[in-house]
This record gives C-alpha cells, structure tokens and sequence, in this order.
C-alpha cells in the first residue's frame, strides 16, 4: 500500500502524492502529542449507555418547555408501584405518583440543573468552567426530613492528556482520581477515597483501551472516515470490586456489550449482554443478566419533539416483572 | 461556677488536656464546630429553597429575553 501512488493522485501533483503515501503508510506515534483522556468517571461510559439504560415502572410522562436556547423549564408526571426494602424473599411495592418540576440553564460555562418533588425532596446539579481546563461540578439532593440530605463537589483540571479530579462531599467524603493517556488508544487511572462517615478508605485503578480505526478512500480528495470500533475497560477497587466492559460496535446502527463483575470479598458475580440499536426514529438496548434479569428499553421518536418510551424487566429469579411507559414531550 | 472548679480540679487529675478548658465555659472549638453546623444548616435552607428561584432568574434575564407569561404558558 505505501508503495503505490493512490490513483488521480498524478492530476494534484508530486508533492500530493508523497503526502498522502506516507499517511497511508505507517503513522509514527507521537508520545508529547497524546489526547486528553475521558474523565476518571466516565471510563465505562459506553457499556453504561448500551447496558444501563433508565428502567422504570409504571406510566411517565414528561415535558420540556423552552423558553430560551439556554432556559427551559420541564415538568415530569409519574404514576408507578415504588419498591419497599422487604426482609422476605418478594418484594414489597406500593402505589405512588409524584409530580416533578424542573429548571435547567445551560450555557457552555455554566450549566444549572434543578429538579423538585411534590414532596419537598431537591435534586441540583451545577456545573462551572472557572478557567479553560479548571471546572467545578457539584450536586445536592437536599430534603425536609433531617439527616437525609447529601451533597458533592468536584474540581476537575484537564492537563494536555492528563485529567486530576478532586472530590469533596459530606459525612466527610474526599476522594482525589488522575487519569493518563498513554498510547493515543490506552489510558491509565487511579483513585484513592476516604469516607469518615463510614470509616470506609479504598483504592481503585482503571485501565481504558479504545480502537480507533481510519479509512481512507484513495481519490484526489480523500474522505478519512473514523469510527470508534471497539472498547474495552477495566477498574479494580479496594473495596474487592472487580469491573470489566467491552462494547464493540458492529456497524453505524448497531453496538453489542457486556459487563463483568466481581466481588473478591463478598465472592458476587455478576456478567451482562447487552445490545443497542440506534436506528433512525428509534433506539432499542437490551440486557441480560446472570443474575436471571432481562430487560429492554426503546425510545422511539414519534414525531418532532415527541418521543414514546417503552420499559420492561423480568426478574426470573425473583419474579419480579415490571413494566413502564411514557411519552416525552419536547 | 463552683460545680465546674471542683470538675476541673477533679478533672486534671484524669486528663490534663481537656480539664484545662472546662473552666472557661463553651470552649472555642466547640464554639466553632457549633457555628459551623449553625451556617450550614442555614446554606442547605438556602440552597433549598432557593435554588429554583435562582435558576428562574438567571434564565430570565439571558438573551433573548423571554416574556413573565412564557413561564406559566404550556405553548
């Protein structure tokens, strides 16, 4: 292939040619021009988006008003069994419906989320870029009821392929994670955490490989088109989790995943399967589990603004079957 | 008072460090450790409810300036 001048090369010229020959032929890597990696907590986030998606039970409906590019206001109706903790081997569910309202504000330096319950319970989420690479996050779920209210809050520095983050939160949590490019598909991370409340400490490391591939049609005017083919992840944590994620995708509509799980101290295994779907007026996931859960999630876009959501799970260990729809509108 | 001489007498006998402090009352770290659950007990009020309200108006105050009627309106 480097040998041979792509063909209508001749009309652009000698220096052309010799230009695209070496592109075509070896890249050298460029070890102090690697890119910034994904951030420490979004490692899995494609396994996460294709094996995890919302599940829900009962009816949802939800409705976002623009006022504004930047403001929109959304309020959300839920009707649904909410599941109790029960000591038994079934679960307990009980009828509930709640109404939730909604503010965001996005700007690319600021982003405000808010959302409150008919019940007093408020969940907020800011996100600030202080400088260029400096970014804080927090968010909080504050409510009436004393001792359960919670908040975080995160300093983000992105270097030129490195990213720290440092971490706050109450019941004197602090935790601090550093991530690294090392080749341009292989990134390294740790993190260390201490939670006083819970007198719980732990270390965890991370390992994130991502295959990129590019195609060049050779023509005078070449087109490189690159798709992420294939990812796969890795994260040990001291408090004995084990995780691991490899999501290929198949082609332009179709990316296939699974998840492994393990808990070395309390000796859990968990492995899923999942796939997604991602056509033109719809997006279909689905997972199984062995834990004997399978479930499916599709969002199908009715009409411009108007999406038709449909959840289901089956629990064939604990015959649990649960099943959700809605719409969202805007 | 009296009561609380005769604790610090008492008490240094046992742990010199803390008897040390009993006689001046409310000590400085733990009337800083109630000052600080005092203010964020009143922050997480604030923010509670508060929160809303501020994004409210920072969104109606951006560009383009949306109409007071836009906020209750379903269209």
């Amino acid at each position: 292939m480097a040998g041979f001048p792509p063909p209508g090369a001749t009309i652009l010229g000698d220096d052309a040619a010799e230009k695209k020959i070496d592109e075509v032929g070896k890249k050298k890597v460029d070890y102090f021009n690697l890119p910034c990696p994904i951030p420490f907590e979004e490692l899995q986030r494609e396994a996460i988006m294709s094996l995890k998606p919302e599940l829900f039970e009962g009816m949802r409906f939800d409705f976002t008003k623009g006022l504004n590019p930047k403001f929109s206001l959304s309020h959300s109706v839920f009707m649904g069994p909410m599941e109790l903790p029960s000591q038994g081997a079934e679960t307990l569910k009980i009828p509930t419906a709640h109404y939730e309202f909604g503010a965001n504000f996005i700007d690319p330096k600021l982003m405000l989320i808010g959302r409150v319950l008919t019940d007093g319970r408020l969940t907020a989420r800011v996100k600030c870029d202080l400088t260029d690479d400096l970014s804080l996050k927090a968010n909080a779920q504050l409510s009436n009821e004393p001792n359960m209210s919670h908040g975080m809050i995160n300093f983000d520095y992105k270097g030129k392929d490195y990213r720290t983050q440092l971490q706050l939160g109450d019941g004197s949590l602090f935790g601090a994670s550093y991530i690294q490019s090392i080749t341009p598909h292989l990134s390294l991370g740790g993190e260390v955490f201490w939670a006083g409340q819970h007198l719980k400490s732990g270390v965890g490391y991370a390992a994130r490989y991502e295959n990129d591939k590019m195609v060049k049609l050779a023509c005078a005017m070449h087109v490189p088109f690159a798709s992420l083919l294939w990812v796969a992840t890795g994260q040990v944590a001291s408090t004995g989790m084990i995780a691991m994620s490899y999501v290929q995708k198949v082609s332009e509509k179709v990316s296939l995943a699974t998840d492994f799980m393990y808990n070395y101290l309390s000796r859990d295994v968990t492995a899923s399967v999942g796939y997604d779907y991602i056509l033109r007026q719809a997006r279909l996931r689905g997972k199984l589990d062995s834990n004997g859960c399978a479930s499916a999630f599709l969002e199908e876009r009715l009409n411009m603004g108007l999406n038709f959501v449909l959840s289901a799970e089956i629990d064939h260990k604990k015959s649990d079957y649960k099943f959700g729809f809605g719409l969202t509108v805007g | 008072m009296a009561s609380r001489v005769a604790l610090k007498v008492g008490g240094k006998g046992k742990k010199s460090g803390k008897g040390g402090r009993g006689g001046e009352g409310k000590s400085r770290t733990e009337c800083l450790k109630e000052w600080t659950d005092w203010s964020l007990h009143k922050a997480k009020v604030i923010a509670h409810y508060g929160f809303i309200p501020l994004i409210i108006v920072i969104g109606m105050n951006s560009d383009p300036k949306p109409q007071l009627y836009q906020l209750l309106s379903p269209v």
